[in-house]
């Protein structure tokens, strides 16, 4: 047993890599029905401030992702624009991120809004790519004070004037709610909206972002977070619709039970591997 | 619908990265310089069709034909500031490009005040938290207890790591040294909570390619 268990202390980690992934398959093959787990403060708040928004409201979504973090921020905004759908609430899209992201978020956002009826132009607008290259600073108080200067024409080409939603939306006042979506979305969201207009901010981050976070939602400047695809799944819970976040995240529980699992046997080797090594000596 | 031609190029791609992890190759590098030219070409791209041409030459050729607002035309002015910066290239002429850059660093500066007032201010209110488990309205609760048992470890942690990161005391005082090694405690275990999350990014990133190549290229090709 003991020389075993030192033999896997040299394992060939490409071994490792090979286990990984057939592991990770196996959930997106067999669905496997897992507990789930309550939701966390920061997605319940991000929940209880769309429920906070009355139907026709207005809410601001900035999906500033690509390729990238595609991997956590889809689930995130799909889970945020089918709980905005089920209770009939509009929504703005920029893109402040990436000059990828406006695709991203359209190809996202068009099949839920349109299963839900959504009239583009009426009900949902996507601004597309806002230029922030100067810095997110200037780029967000802008947006804040006169949207019709930041973005003149829409995704498609069509001039924001023209669009019946955007004629109520001029300034941050007419929305109730910004939601920003991206890899690490940045704090000038929350000074810059949240501590000079008081319009609430949630954030939807990559899990390795969240620690930088969770010190807003303590002191409630950030109204809410989803936290990679764990915070995702548990949306998906509270809105009763399971979808990319509940399997994206079951698979991420096969994942990390795999990485705990090879850190104690790689540790287990190389106690085995010293302890054989003492003996030899 | 995917295009198919797509999800093959994707699922080629995705092997190739993929293909890194067996030993460096000519197919990995390729398919790295190629997305980097991508990436570049397409910003060039966008930022031409959704910024520059409709927010800046439109006006301006609408007013020169006079279908706009003359106003558009002032935007012609915006080429001196930009020019600017080109003496940046000059040794003798640089100090030209050092008004539009203080300008730049000037407003910079102006907005990063207002930033960090805005984000740090609320975030001194909210460290001071009620330590006392009988002072809520129903005088003592074990839930009570419990917030401000979690509000003491939240003060000693932040008085602590403060400290850690106060050099103007001797550090060879107990009284100093052991709030001091708390506090380097308190950091290791945000640091090892920020690397529990990233270990946790990495593989939905690893999930979400397998997910594409056994969904869309995989399973289309075997149906049934």
């Amino acid at each position: 047993m003991g020389r075993w268990l030192a033999r896997l202390h040299t394992l060939n980690p490409r071994w490792l890599y090979l286990a990984t992934a057939i592991l990770l398959i196996i959930p997106l093959v067999i669905l496997i029905p897992m507990p789930r787990g309550s939701a966390s403060r920061a997605t319940r708040g991000l929940y209880d401030a769309v429920e906070a928004v009355p139907a026709g409201g207005i809410v601001m979504i900035d999906s500033s992702w690509d390729q990238g973090s595609r991997s956590e921020n889809a689930a995130q905004l799909e889970c945020v624009v089918r709980h905005l759908c089920q209770r009939r609430i509009r929504f703005v899209v920029t893109s402040l991120g990436t000059v990828f992201s406006p695709e991203f978020a359209q190809k996202t956002i068009e099949p839920i809004a349109a299963q839900a009826g959504y009239v583009y132009g009426r009900d949902w607008v996507n601004a597309g790519y806002v230029q922030s290259a100067s810095g997110l600073a200037p780029v967000i108080s802008a947006l804040a004070l006169d949207f019709h200067t930041i973005r003149q024409a829409d995704v498609r080409g069509t001039p924001i004037g023209d669009l019946p939603l955007m004629k109520e939306v001029r300034t941050i006042r007419d929305v109730r709610l910004v939601y920003v979506v991206t890899y690490a979305p940045s704090p000038e969201w929350i000074s810059f909206i949240t501590g000079q207009f008081g319009t609430p901010v949630a954030f939807g981050c990559m899990s390795m972002m969240a620690p930088n976070y969770y010190t807003y939602i303590d002191s409630k400047q950030l109204c809410g977070m989803l936290i990679g695809n764990r915070g995702a799944a548990e949306y998906e819970a509270l809105i009763r619709h399971p979808a990319l976040g509940t399997r994206l995240s079951m698979a991420a529980s096969f994942g990390n039970a795999a990485v705990i699992l090879a850190a104690v046997v790689g540790n287990l080797g190389m106690w085995a591997a010293r302890r054989a090594g003492r003996r030899g000596a | 619908m995917t295009d198919p031609l797509a999800v093959w190029v994707g699922a080629i791609v995705t092997l190739g990265v993929f293909s890194y992890l067996a030993r460096d190759n000519p197919f990995y590098r390729l398919i790295q310089q190629a997305a980097m030219g991508v990436v570049v070409g397409i910003t060039i791209v966008v930022t031409w069709k959704q910024v520059l041409q409709p927010m800046w030459l439109s006006p301006i050729q609408g007013a020169l034909a006079g279908t706009r607002d003359w106003t558009g035309a002032l935007w012609l002015l915006a080429l001196v500031p930009g020019s600017l910066w080109y003496f940046q290239l000059s040794k003798k002429w640089f100090w030209v490009s050092t008004l539009v850059s203080g300008l730049f660093v000037g407003v910079a500066a102006g907005l990063a005040f207002k930033f960090r007032i805005l984000l740090i201010l609320p975030q001194i209110g909210a460290s001071l938290k009620p330590l006392n488990p009988f002072a809520g309205p129903n005088g003592f609760t074990w839930e009570g207890f419990l917030d401000s048992s979690n509000n003491l470890l939240f003060l000693a942690a932040l008085l602590t790591t403060l400290l850690y990161f106060f050099f103007s005391v001797k550090t060879e005082n107990r009284w100093v040294r052991t709030p001091i090694r708390w506090g380097r405690l308190m950091i290791m275990v945000a640091l090892g909570a920020m690397f529990g999350n990233t270990v946790m990014t990495r593989m939905s990133y690893l999930i979400e390619r397998m997910q594409f190549l056994y969904e869309m290229w995989l399973r289309p090709l075997f149906p049934g």
